[in-house]
């Protein structure tokens, strides 16, 4: 059942994200690492914006397998993640087939026989030539191994949970006409949720259980460097400084790592490159998305400035500070 | 090594973890294939698998460095602060170290183990003692009484007056044998700070083991105590817990709401929907569509009166309500003392302390003048009765304590006819309402609910009413 291991160890993990320009610490590694091997889920949580879809989407990247998304919301249901009979095209056929099914059907002289005859017959369109596949089917049913990306699955209802339970332990599921379908290869599932609401117990305990923080200052200096490559030195250590004081402040939506970049980009794009340009003030928009945060950002950055010009009037003290924590 | 991890699956359930079955079998297989050379990942591999909750990952870290690293970990980090205090170098240390090592050979030697292990340095020694100790005492210690702590149970058993005396004699040698100068300080500096360390480890020691069979008295009974304590009697330390405890009933009631309102979706069969979803298949009705029922949120007012005596109510009530904001439509809050005034802007320009905090202090009405609820009444009908519609729930914090005014309650009786639901708080045990100037006898009637309002736990059982 287990096909040949993807990764050989989480080293390896590292490397394989970090040649698709994701940086992941160890933790994450680890657990990619045992989903793939144990070949259970991946349940990641986190605030938004830390990279949870992207971790899925750089898997697959990173091993050269398809990318099979399903996009989560409530009123999500079986017909639209499972699959679905093309009800339109089975209508068509028969329309268009009436003349045969009439040729078929001449041989019977009672009704019974009519019926048995066409019972005969339902294979044909009960077949997977009319079954929609969505997703998940698909994921099952795929040639190849796949990285199936389930996300935001906070966002869905308790009933398709449920549901997505019974696919995740065994991967088949039975189709009532067709009979039942095992996967050919197991994918690799990673599911994302906000944390809005809590999951099933029962779900999480399919899973295994990552948590994705916001970055501590050194791995956000290195996706920094990375995304945005033409990026000074300086204005990307004083972002990185300025956006860990920004996060410990009460705020409506904490900056993320995706808003950061934005941000680090303006910035690029207008040449600026230090923090006490007048224009990095009206570019704080790009990093918060409500207005009460702005004020309090465009705080924050005013006392930073304020110290920052405090340590450059005495040199030896600045020299201390400038340590990232 | 499965029995210890099985051992650290209970210490993780006991402590609020919970742990399944299932879990602890795919902890095994994550090891079997890890391997257990590797600390980190080690740990990582137990936290993917047994760790299931978000919040649960920082209880699970201190659980296992304490169970995992030990105390050897802890002694380590005293030996280095110990050498960063002395001002030496690692060599200079050890260099006194094994000096301490020479002369206990040189006493007469009847140390007790412990202050053997303590001036040799024996880590693993130490270590070794200490587990010995707090094993025997779990089995045959007495159970906590109020004369011994567990610090001094354990001080008892290892004889800690026995180790300091001794050590005080080994100084005395020390002196005698002629040690002098700032070799001798440093060893004695060196000893005067092992001695307190050993006692600092023995708390830490005897909290964790609290904390890993799930004892925590203290903290359990300060919760307790503060869930009936009467809001009038509150300290600042008081408020600050009390407003953990609102921000954390507000989620669980946010959390409770969505999966309530997610069940009631769907209908009766909608003909016209299903038609028209249905006429790409010529009529046949392959999709069903069903009624979908919207649960409207509804609207809440809440007026509070601040003057002292209900002050610490109406704080905790207006944290509450907006907390819960994504749950109603529209929150609207007044404030009254002898005249009413909203203070809903302060809660949109503000976090929700600042806000609150703002909204009680006096800018808004004036929080010197006596209560006229009347008064206030008639002022809240006149400007702002418009505003209530069909869904409004009207929340009302006050003692009814009118001094003898006007009491004005057709202005609830009006009130209660336009709104969804009327509801008294008062912070008044029910006994004193009508006596006095208290004009609850006639506010009452009026009201859907009149509730006394004097405690958390009240508070919690009150709140189940006002949300939908």
């Amino acid at each position: 059942m287990a096909s040949t291991a993807l990764f050989q160890s989480v080293d390896q993990v590292i490397s394989y994200l970090g040649g698709e320009k994701y940086i992941c610490n160890k933790n994450v590694a680890t657990v990619v690492y045992l989903g793939t091997a144990l070949e259970k889920p991946i349940l990641v949580e986190g605030p938004a914006g830390v990279g949870k879809t992207e971790l899925g989407k750089v898997l697959a990247d990173s091993l050269g397998l398809e990318l099979i998304r399903l996009q989560c919301y409530e009123g999500l249901d079986e017909a639209k993640a499972l699959y679905e009979w093309e009800y339109a095209k089975q209508l068509l056929y028969t329309q268009i087939l009436k003349d045969k099914i009439g040729e078929v059907l001449q041989g019977a002289q009672t009704l019974q026989e009519a019926v048995d005859c066409i019972a005969n017959q339902d294979g044909v369109f009960f077949s997977d030539r009319f079954l929609l596949p969505r997703p998940l089917l698909r994921a099952l049913l795929s040639e190849k191994r796949v990285v199936l990306l389930i996300d935001e699955i906070d966002k869905s209802d308790a009933e398709f949970e449920a549901f997505l339970l019974e696919v995740l332990s065994d991967f088949q599921i039975t189709v009532p006409e067709i009979g039942t379908l095992k996967a050919k290869h197991i994918p690799l599932v990673v599911l994302t949720s906000n944390n809005s609401r809590e999951m099933s117990d029962a779900l999480k305990r399919r899973c295994l259980h990552l948590y994705l923080d916001f970055p501590d200052a050194e791995r956000e200096m290195e996706i920094i460097k990375l995304k945005v490559p033409g990026v000074g030195n300086q204005l990307a250590e004083e972002v990185v400084r300025l956006l860990h004081r920004v996060r410990k402040l009460d705020l409506k939506k904490t900056p993320s790592i995706s808003e950061t970049l934005d941000w680090v980009r303006a910035l690029t794009l207008l040449n600026i490159k230090q923090l006490d340009h007048e224009l990095v003030d009206q570019t704080l928009s790009t990093l918060m998305k409500y207005e009460a945060d702005v004020r309090k950002a465009h705080q924050e950055l005013k006392a930073y400035l304020a110290e920052k010009q405090a340590q450059q009037s005495t040199p030896h003290s600045g020299s201390e500070k400038d340590h990232l924590h | 090594m499965e029995d210890r991890l099985v051992e650290f699956s209970t210490v993780l359930r006991r402590n609020g973890i919970r742990v399944s079955l299932s879990e602890s079998m795919d902890a095994f297989r994550a090891l079997a294939l890890l391997g257990i050379a590797d600390p980190s990942l080690f740990r990582n591999a137990l936290r993917a698998t047994l760790v299931k909750r978000a919040s649960d990952v920082k209880p699970f870290d201190e659980l296992f460095d304490f169970f995992f690293l030990g105390i050897g970990q802890t002694l380590d980090a005293i030996d280095r602060r110990i050498m960063d205090e002395l001002g030496l170098t690692s060599e200079q240390f050890q260099e006194m170290l094994e000096q301490i090592q020479r002369l206990l050979k040189e006493m007469e030697g009847d140390l007790s183990d412990l202050s053997k292990a303590l001036l040799q340095n024996n880590r693993g020694e130490i270590e070794r003692l200490l587990r010995d100790a707090m094993q025997q005492e779990a089995e045959t210690g007495t159970p906590d009484s109020f004369r011994h702590t567990p610090y001094t149970r354990m001080s008892a058993r290892l004889q800690l007056d026995r180790v300091q005396s001794e050590i005080e004699r080994f100084r005395g040698m020390l002196q005698m044998l002629g040690e002098s100068g700032e070799n001798l300080q440093n060893v004695l500096r060196y000893l005067d700070e092992r001695m307190r360390d050993l006692n600092r480890l023995l708390r830490e020691i005897i909290s964790q083991e609290q904390r890993k069979k799930g004892l925590e008295p203290r903290d359990s009974s300060q919760r307790s105590s503060l869930g009936d304590k009467s809001f009038a009697f509150y300290t600042e330390d008081d408020i600050r817990r009390m407003n953990e405890a609102v921000a954390r009933l507000a989620q669980r009631f946010k959390n409770r709401l969505s999966v309530r309102r997610k069940k009631a979706v769907r209908g009766r069969f909608n003909v016209k929907e299903t038609l028209r979803k249905n006429l790409q298949y010529g009529g046949v009705p392959f999709n069903i569509r069903l009624d979908r029922r919207k649960k409207t949120k509804p609207q809440v007012m809440v007026l509070c009166d601040i003057s002292d005596s209900v002050l610490n109510a109406s704080r905790f009530m207006l944290q509450f309500v907006y907390s819960v904001q994504d749950l109603y439509a529209k929150v609207r809050s007044f404030v009254f003392v002898a005249e009413i005034g909203e203070v809903t802007r302060l809660f949109e320009e503000h976090d929700i302390q600042t806000a609150v905090e703002a909204a009680l202090k006096g800018d808004v009405v004036d929080v010197f003048s006596h209560s006229n609820f009347g008064r206030a009444f008639e002022q809240f009908h006149r400007n702002f009765f418009a505003a209530i519609t069909s869904k409004t729930t009207v929340l009302i914090i006050g003692d009814g304590r009118n001094n003898y005014n006007r009491p004005s309650d057709w202005v609830l009786r009006e009130v209660r006819h336009k709104a969804k639901q009327l509801i008294w708080l008062n912070p008044e045990s029910r006994m004193t309402w009508g006596i006095g100037d208290s004009e609850m006898t006639r506010y009452a009637p009026h009201c859907h609910f009149a509730e006394e309002c004097r405690s958390i736990n009240q508070l919690y059982k009150i709140v189940d009413m006002i949300v939908p």
